[in-house]
């Protein structure tokens, strides 16, 4: 038998949709054109963060010449989400955060829209504003969503009517009281860490056409289009056939484009004014108030640690922001919950983790899913507690780091993986160990800092991803999945997996982006989890064309299948060196017989991957009993940053990340989704806050004032590496390692911090601001 | 969506005349990359566009008689670009290189920056301490004192029918070092958080300006007095600093706290004066360098 | 308000079309001459995405009225690709510098102007240049790798 190495997974390769992007043909839903009868829709959006409509006039809107409709809250009384249905498609009588769309105008222009919009009267009753979790929790706090006990949920969360908890998950496992009692040193403390946004530099957009016989299409900037498909359908009473969701490429995504959000807006424009198509683009101005951000945390820690550093108990309770919508938020809170110990060993863990309505924007699905946000205290807390017992916080991690065996908080056995290796890696390529040179300049401080994450999917027990690949006349092929390119190169990844089974070039294989009509069924391209998941189906679907590929020729030139092979796009034989045909002799029209007929026909592959060793019942007292999550990716990160102490401006001159990806399908595109995360973490680290008013507005609605990391804000030395420990159920044994690359950031860079000038900044963005103020504060 | 009707004029007259006829409905549009976004977000709603660049006599870069003169139309781009810059003014060439980006420098105009007036503007402590004026033109002809033009927060004292025609730098005769430093929240584009200028001559001058500090770019004219005639150390920098805070009256807004614009400002004029007092002494940090 | 005819170069050949004063250089290229290239990001001119080079420079469409090009020279990436990718593109390409490729565009032509003005500018003034351009993907260094690259092969 012929042995094989890999021919494609696991060597560079140019992005096969490079070509596309690099010559500006790369299509988002904006570059589409939809012919002259297209409408535009202005949005009314709601001047208070809480109150109650007590009266929408639109007559005078629906007055004006080249206005086609106006649509509020009764034309579609519906709730939806996607885990627990409190969001509305447009409110019916309280809006509940500034900036909420109350009422569209579709027009023949943008202009008329937009004038049109401001003659609509609305007459609103203010209600007081809740701006922080611990005050909505309190328990004279006005009611958010007085309803909340009638809204429909997925049976794994669990509101809590009557309050603003829309879910809580708890986490019981031993006995954390008792083992905090024999602890040799406990340390307790609270993290805030802000709202941010994702700020992908295309804003949403989505399109919309109904046509009166009841069909409707949708082109949407969408990481979702099924679910989209499937949310939709359900809230407008449309059947699932009849409802298409065309995805073009997404301009980023990082979680805001998961689930639903301003797609139910155009939808319901568009079923008003049938056989037109509505265009929505939102601006930036939009995107951050009505689209989804990260939720705030508010997070009080409790470690107890051995002497020898052994850790024995960590209590962990956090109150989440997730604004007044936490239709998806909601399962970021439970994930979370499940999780928040840290890619640890803990044997006593006291985990509560609570979804708070608040009157700020809802919160969602942001590129981490609240891991970010989690780490950054428990990172914190370890460097603060290793140094406390006198240890090395890489000693310290390393000593504590989770092992394949070992039991998580919820009770079920973690699987391989290289930890360890990265936190090696890393330690080696920051030098950890070796002190930073220090600058000539007296106010220049250099330091170095640590930080270890892990990460799960977060998915119900049962998503799914399926593909079908399709041969063409010339032994190409188009594989068809729902997934959806984002850039982080998951077209590449799924051609590499193909073309690596059916030992066919990359030239021959084009992936096609999500329509619902046409490509097969995917749950969401979140989590991080494609490529394993819709890498299966792809893979899947390959091994099915093989079969079939085989079994044609098997059939046609008597040769036993177990002795022919595929080869650069050819079948071959192991018993006759000689034999060779070429796919584009037989994968369409099949293979003509001695006596004139055929024998084979159209290949067409398909595959299918669904979890089956998940569950998410557990006991809701204790978060026992079940199997939440399919698995876990681990790394490490580490900056050298330098401080400016008279100015406070941070400077990260380097960093180092690992990730265990188990197979890097494509290294030089793993190793970018680590610089790139890594930035995007840098971003959330040094600057990015949404700020709000009293009132609830945000103050810094626009990059003027919310600042992204440009090129000049970055390291100049990155390393970013690849540990390679295989997930036994993932294609080549690959897992995905894209969110992850943010998580250590925050707690690394503050860990830095406190090296270089011994100050601990609990509240990030670590600023300038905040530096030079500590440094003030620490000399009083 | 705002509506407004669109003239692009040829000569100044042409220009004066739709003013002297539309007054505050009226806007003049250079580089239109602060115009635009006003309009946009309706913090104006001029019911007339003036587009000035099609008069030649306003772009360009010149020496005349005993100043130089940049004109209305002139964008950062050409006076980052521009060798008479450089060679008379290096310090001009620091402070643009400071604003925006590339993209909006190619377009933004320095004497619009001026005309925005905003308390963050990069331009004028530069201008401030280069002592240079402004020429209007309107019913008459006006030369006005850069440090008088500004009047308040988007405030300046152009009339409604009056238009900048350029700006006037007098000519240095003496040997001077200067200096300007801008601290915004990141080394990418930002506004300023603080923005200090500096200049000292040969005989012992020194001029201080400071933007995005007190309602309108300012002069510390006190601190000015104190070190004239002195030379520069350690503890005369340590000295000139409250004096120089007092010229200033920082607020607390989302890009930075008033306690952090305070701190800042001495650190700042700190580095600005000793860079501009080095470079008067030939062993300076070279101009355009970033000293944060 | 009234339509005025404008007439401008766009990518080496004559347009003439209508527009409104107020409409956008950025929605008349893409919106009404099917140029789709530079991309609606943040309609202040601090991403980069809409950048466009007018008489040869670049700047951002979306902070400049259709109306004012009047008479002037556009080039988008579909100008510059004209005859075949360019060496940036190229190198662009080899190095997979781009993740989504919504800032593409924009980076290819604030990149271009750079190369044209100095075409052995170092790295910090490749990052000086590009820092207008924003990008949430990469982290950066692979864009300007592929620069460096370019001016090494030079």
């Amino acid at each position: 038998m012929k042995t094989f190495d890999l021919k494609y997974v696991g060597h560079d390769a140019v992005r096969i949709d490079g070509l596309e992007k690099i010559t500006g043909s790369a299509k988002y839903v904006d570059d589409i054109d939809l012919g002259p009868a297209t409408l535009y829709a202005s949005i009314l959006r709601s001047p208070y963060a809480h109150a109650n409509i007590k009266k929408i006039d639109t007559s005078k809107a629906e007055a004006v010449e080249g206005v086609y409709a106006v649509v509020t809250g009764k034309d579609f009384p519906y709730r939806y989400g996607l885990y627990l249905k409190d969001n509305y498609v447009f409110p019916l009588d309280r809006v509940r955060y500034y900036g909420q769309h109350v009422a569209a105008v579709i027009a023949v222009t943008q202009e008329i829209a937009d004038e049109a919009a401001k003659l609509i009267e609305i007459e609103y009753e203010p209600l007081p504003v809740l701006q922080n979790p611990l005050d909505s929790i309190k328990e004279d706090a006005p009611l958010i969503h007085p309803d909340l006990g009638n809204y429909e949920v997925v049976p794994w969360l669990y509101p809590q009517p009557g309050t603003n908890i829309a879910h809580v998950r708890k986490i019981r496992k031993g006995n954390v009281e008792e083992a905090f009692k024999e602890a040799d040193f406990i340390l307790e403390d609270w993290y805030l860490v802000p709202h941010v946004v994702h700020a992908p530099i295309e804003t949403h957009v989505s399109a919309a056409l109904y046509t009166p016989d009841g069909r409707l299409t949708m082109w949407n900037s969408s990481q979702s289009p099924h679910t989209q498909r499937n949310i939709i359908a359900h809230s407008f009473n449309l059947k699932h056939k009849d409802v298409r969701v065309i995805a073009p490429y997404v301009g980023g995504g990082f979680g805001g484009k998961a689930g639903v959000n301003m797609e139910v807006v155009a939808a319901a424009c568009a079923m008003k004014v049938p056989g037109h198509p509505v265009k929505i683009r939102y601006t930036r101005k939009e995107e951050f108030y009505d689209t989804s951000m990260r939720q705030e945390l508010h997070a009080f820690i409790k470690i107890g640690v051995k002497k020898d550093g052994t850790i024995v108990a960590l209590k962990h309770q956090l109150y989440w922001d997730v604004g007044a919508s936490a239709e998806y938020g909601s399962n970021v809170v439970n994930a979370t919950g499940f999780s928040a110990i840290g890619p640890y060993r803990i044997p006593n863990v006291w985990i509560d983790s609570f979804a708070i309505y608040t009157n700020r924007p809802p919160c969602g699905a942001y590129r981490g899913f609240g891991y970010s946000e989690f780490h950054f205290g428990i990172e914190s807390h370890m460097d603060r507690v290793a140094k406390a017992i006198g240890m090395d916080p890489v000693e310290f991690r390393k000593k504590n780091a989770i092992q394949e065996g070992d039991t998580v908080a919820y009770g079920v056995k973690m699987g391989p993986t290289g930890i360890k290796q990265c936190i090696e890696e890393v330690a080696k390529a920051i030098e950890w160990g070796t002190p930073s040179e220090q600058p000539k300049e007296p106010n220049k401080v250099r330091a170095k800092g640590f930080a270890a994450v892990w990460k799960a999917p977060a998915m119900p027990a049962n998503e799914s991803s399926a593909a079908f690949i399709k041969f063409n006349e010339d032994g190409s092929i188009n594989i068809l999945v729902s997934g959806m390119e984002l850039g982080q190169g998951f077209l590449t990844a799924m051609a590499k997996i193909a073309a690596e089974e059916l030992s066919l070039p990359l030239e021959k294989i084009r992936v096609e982006l999500p329509d619902t009509d046409r490509n097969p069924y995917e749950w969401q391209t979140v989590a991080s989890h494609v490529t394993w998941s819709c890498g299966n189906a792809v893979r899947r679907a390959a091994i099915d064309a093989k079969e079939q590929i085989l079994n044609t020729i098997s059939e046609a030139y008597y040769i036993e299948k177990t002795n022919l092979y595929l080869e650069d796009g050819k079948v071959k034989s192991y018993t006759k060196p000689d034999f060779e045909i070429p796919f584009e002799k037989f994968v369409i029209d099949g293979v003509q017989m001695e006596d004139g007929t055929f024998r084979g026909g159209p290949i067409l592959g398909k595959g299918m991957f669904m979890p089956e060793f998940t569950s998410a019942k557990v006991n809701p007292e204790t978060g026992q009993g079940g199997h939440p999550n399919v698995h876990y990716t681990t790394g490490a990160g580490a900056v050298e940053i330098e401080i400016d102490t008279e100015t406070g401006r941070i400077k990260v001159l380097k960093m180092a990340e690992a990730f265990d990806a188990g197979k890097a399908i494509n290294p030089d595109i793993v190793k970018q989704q680590i610089t790139g995360g890594f930035v995007q973490g840098l971003g959330t680290a040094l600057y990015e806050e949404v700020k709000f008013s009293e009132d609830g507005r945000i103050l810094n609605p626009n990059f003027t004032d919310y600042k992204l990391p440009t090129a000049l804000d970055v390291p100049r030395e990155m390393h970013p590496i690849i540990v390679e420990v295989p997930q036994p159920d993932g294609p080549f044994g690959a897992r995905g390692i894209a969110e992850h690359t943010m998580i250590p950031v925050m707690p690394a860079v503050a860990n830095a911090v406190e090296n270089a000038l011994g100050i601990r900044i609990k509240n990030p963005p670590i600023t300038s601001e905040k530096i030079i103020k500590a440094l003030l504060e620490s000399k009083k | 969506m705002k509506t407004f009707e669109y003239f692009k004029v040829a000569s100044v007259d042409e220009a004066l005349r739709l003013l002297s006829m539309y007054g505050n409905k009226a806007k003049i549009l250079a580089g239109g990359t602060d115009l635009v976004v006003m309009i946009d977000d309706e913090m104006v709603a001029p019911d007339y566009i003036i587009d000035i660049k099609g008069i030649n006599n306003l772009k360009g870069i010149e020496i005349r008689d005993n100043y130089l003169w940049i004109g209305a139309l002139t964008t950062f781009s050409e006076i980052i670009h521009a060798e008479i810059i450089k060679e008379k003014f290096p310090v001009l060439f620091e402070a643009s290189k400071r604003v925006a980006s590339v993209g909006v420098r190619n377009r933004a105009t320095l004497v619009g920056n001026i005309c925005s007036a905003v308390p963050s503007l990069d331009s004028a402590p530069t201008l401030l301490v280069l002592n240079a004026s402004v020429e209007i033109k309107g019913k008459e002809d006006k030369l006005v004192p850069i440090a008088d033009f500004f009047k308040g927060p988007r405030k300046t004292i152009l009339e409604k029918d009056e238009i900048v025609l350029g700006i006037r730098i007098p000519l240095e005769t003496r040997k001077y070092g200067a200096n300007y430093i801008k601290l915004g929240r990141y080394e990418g584009e930002d506004l300023a958080q603080v923005g200090v200028a500096t200049f000292v001559a040969e005989d012992l001058e020194y001029r201080i300006a400071f933007c995005a500090v007190a309602p309108t770019p300012v002069r510390a004219l006190d601190a000015e007095a104190f070190l004239k005639g002195k030379e520069l150390n350690t503890n005369l920098l340590d000295e000139v600093v409250p004096l120089a805070l007092k010229a200033i009256a920082p607020i607390s807004d989302v890009r930075a706290s008033k306690e952090y614009r305070l701190h800042t400002s001495g650190v700042l004029l700190k580095r600005s004066l000793k860079a501009s007092f080095d470079r008067l002494k030939g062993n300076g940090p070279s101009y355009g360098i970033n000293l944060v | 308000m009234e339509s005025k005819e404008i007439k401008f170069k766009l990518n080496g050949k004559i347009v003439r079309t209508e527009v409104k004063p107020y409409d956008k250089l950025l929605e008349v290229l893409r919106d009404k001459l099917g140029v789709k290239s530079p991309k609606y990001g943040c309609g202040r001119g601090e991403c980069g995405a809409c950048s466009v080079l007018l008489d040869g420079k670049t700047v951002r469409s979306c902070l400049i009225y259709a109306v004012e090009v009047d008479g002037h020279e556009i080039v988008s990436l579909e100008g510059l690709q004209a005859n075949g990718l360019t060496e940036l593109q190229k190198s662009f390409l080899k190095h997979n510098s781009f993740q989504c490729g919504f800032c593409a565009p924009g980076m290819v032509i604030q990149v271009t102007e750079l190369l044209r003005e100095n075409p052995h500018p170092d790295e910090e003034e490749i990052r000086e240049y590009i820092s207008g351009n924003l990008c949430r993907c990469t982290g950066y260094n692979p864009i300007v790798d592929a620069v460096l690259d370019v001016i090494k092969n030079k």
